[in-house]
């Protein structure tokens, strides 16, 4: 697993790809740092998680959408399969080194925090919590990303797929009021950016990552055999 | 050592490969002969596990690939079709990272690595990327992925396409040197390249295997005359009296009139008659003077396209008997009444329906009596693991006490040695 960690994680910054993941990540994160935060003249840290967050629903599928569906394309994914790693082994690489980008890109918003302590006097708890809330928010959207890369050998649609899905996630509650339990994104609003942990949302995010990790470890496995 | 028991690979309703099975012993290089489209990659593919067969099983030094896939795949090193690569990493660095997929262990690893470069002739290229270095290389690097982590089993997928003539022959020289420790499975559809490098050829086409056999044998099937073309100058025309004073001749065929008074014939023999001492014994005699005289050879190629001729023209038999049936009967019913077509008809889908069940009755009955060969079958091997393991456990009690015995000896042997040499 740690080769294919490895590799990968060399490969998104070989690549442009984590540099612009990281990049327009941060470049929203200054923009509603500016309009959330400096604006208002506030000290809430977690408000710039608010707005950002909708821009994980756009950048998390340009990170995602390569993962499989390259090798497909390609046919490197024969070198991977035919390998004696086992398939578990190579989707948890793949997927640990998206997170470690992911996360990166959400450690960097600490700077935001060091600014805010410059001027006032910020909450450094509810700024933690708010925190990983949102890194867990960006891992449950990688594994989905990767579960849509997995299924198509096209890059462009399972970048498609992804923002299809964070867009219904993001506006289907504000239809059906039902369906905000089951949104990843108001999972985030309710608990996390109140500097809270809900059991119901944590569950909800880790359970979502985790279905679709198993997911993408079946769809290879199945695929075996329609190959 | 490769087994190959009654695979089959579907794709909906076409079959890619059917039912096929085939053995590998150790240190053998096999060749997959077959025309494009004929299941060799698929064939392939399957050995490697990197897809599922639809039934059948293959085993790989004694694991199956679908039950312990790790332990199988770890036998195998395999060039995939059309050479897939990781265009941004470097030479060694694509090579680092099989190594770690293949679980060669850290220290071994740089060694090992830079052996294989050697190998394969990749020093000049080894700090380049890979996007960058021409087709040739690439093929060379893939081969070397596949080397990497020293499988007992290379399965090279194509491995002298799109090459030139010089690297054709540096790539097949490098396999025959692999061939003397590794067993080698390589696909081709270039005969030559087979007939020189492998010692058996399995013909494949549209799925199903033709032929299993060494390539001379294959060439010696084909030979049923023995053909023998001469170049004479006969002024008395006399060649076709020699019919009779050799009686293995079966027919004399003028091929060609040269214009300077020689003429070409073609003479056809039994098979198991050499005729050619009798020629040079007769003509003479019968005022004819040879100018040439030569045996023609049959190659793969013939034997290859004559096999899959004579399999293709077998199915085209089959088929249009099933369609000169349908239209007689079609004709048949076109004389009826009304009334009667339709009874008929009915009848005729009613036995249709029949005859589908019944074989797939057929089919159903012989999967289970398969089934359960299987499940016999993994109760024995159980059955012989436990015995070897105690045997096993038995010899190595023997050999520990044996061994004692010999490390007793040797002591004794090195200290009297080193009291003599302390002597001197």
């Amino acid at each position: 697993m740690w080769a294919i960690y490895k590799k990968e994680l060399k490969n998104y910054f070989l690549s442009p790809i984590g540099y612009v993941y990281i990049g327009i990540f941060l470049l929203a994160c200054s923009l509603f740092f500016y309009l959330d935060i400096f604006t208002y003249q506030s000290s809430d840290f977690a408000n710039l998680f608010g707005s950002s967050s909708t821009v994980l629903t756009f950048i998390v599928p340009v990170l995602t959408m390569r993962m499989f569906a390259e090798e497909r394309k390609n046919g490197t994914e024969q070198i991977l399969l035919t390998s004696p790693k086992s398939i578990t082994q190579i989707v948890l690489g793949k997927f640990c080194a998206a997170v470690s980008v992911v996360i990166i890109a959400t450690l960097a918003t600490l700077m935001y925090f060091l600014v805010l302590k410059c001027f006032g006097v910020p909450h450094i708890a509810t700024a933690l919590v708010s925190i990983l809330g949102f890194a867990l928010l960006s891992i449950a959207y990688v594994s989905f990303g990767m579960f849509a890369s997995s299924i198509t050998e096209n890059q462009i649609i399972a970048a498609v797929i992804s923002v299809g899905f964070f867009l219904l996630s993001w506006f289907l509650p504000s239809m059906i009021y039902s369906a905000s339990n089951f949104s990843l994104m108001y999972a985030f609003y309710m608990s996390f950016m109140n500097g809270t942990i809900a059991i119901d949302n944590l569950t909800l995010l880790l359970s979502f990552t985790l279905m679709f990790v198993l997911f993408t470890i079946i769809v290879i496995q199945k695929r075996k055999l329609v190959k | 050592m490769i087994e190959v028991k009654n695979i089959t690979k579907k794709y909906g309703k076409f079959i890619a490969v059917d039912d096929i099975s085939f053995e590998v012993k150790d240190h053998e290089i096999i060749g997959f002969l077959g025309p494009n489209g004929a299941g060799k990659s698929t064939t392939m593919n399957m050995i490697t596990g990197y897809i599922e067969p639809s039934r059948g099983k293959i085993i790989i030094n004694g694991y199956d690939i679908s039950k312990s896939p790790k332990k199988a795949k770890r036998q195998i090193g395999y060039m995939p079709e059309n050479v897939p690569l990781y265009n941004e990493l470097t030479v060694k660095e694509f090579l680092n990272y099989m190594a770690e997929l293949k679980n060669v262990k850290k220290k071994e690893k740089k060694e090992a690595i830079n052996k294989i470069i050697e190998e394969t002739g990749l020093k000049d290229v080894e700090n380049k990327i890979i996007k960058k270095i021409s087709r040739g290389y690439k093929q060379r690097v893939s081969l070397a992925g596949a080397l990497v982590g020293n499988p007992d089993i290379l399965i090279l997928d194509e491995p002298t396409v799109g090459l030139d003539p010089k690297q054709i022959t540096e790539i097949r020289t490098l396999i025959k040197k692999l061939g003397k420790s590794h067993t080698v499975i390589l696909s081709s559809h270039i005969l030559p390249e087979v007939s020189q490098i492998c010692q058996k050829v399995i013909i494949i086409n549209k799925g199903k295997i033709l032929a299993i056999d060494t390539p001379e044998n294959l060439e010696d099937q084909t030979k049923a005359e023995n053909s023998i073309l001469i170049t004479v100058e006969d002024k008395e025309n006399n060649m076709n009296k020699i019919n009779s004073k050799i009686k293995a001749i079966k027919d004399i065929k003028l091929v060609k009139d040269n214009e300077d008074g020689t003429k070409q014939y073609l003479i056809i023999a039994n098979k198991d008659n050499d005729i050619r001492k009798d020629l040079f014994d007769v003509l003479p005699k019968e005022n004819i003077t040879i100018f040439e005289l030569k045996q023609t050879e049959t190659t793969l190629e013939d034997a290859f396209l004559k096999v899959i001729n004579n399999k293709e023209s077998e199915i085209k038999k089959a088929e249009n008997k099933g369609v000169t049936k349908k239209k007689r009967r079609e004709e048949e019913l076109n004389k009826m009444n009304k009334q009667d077509r339709r009874k008929a008809k009915k009848e005729d889908k009613k036995a249709e329906r029949k005859a589908k069940k019944e074989q797939f009755n057929l089919e159903w009955e012989k999967e289970k009596e398969e089934n359960k060969k299987i499940k016999e079958e993994a109760k024995l091997r159980k059955k012989e693991k436990n015995k070897s393991n105690k045997k096993a456990s038995a010899k190595k009690e023997v050999i520990d006490k044996s061994s004692k015995i010999n490390k007793k000896e040797v002591k004794n042997k090195s200290s009297k040695t080193n009291k003599k040499g302390g002597k001197k």
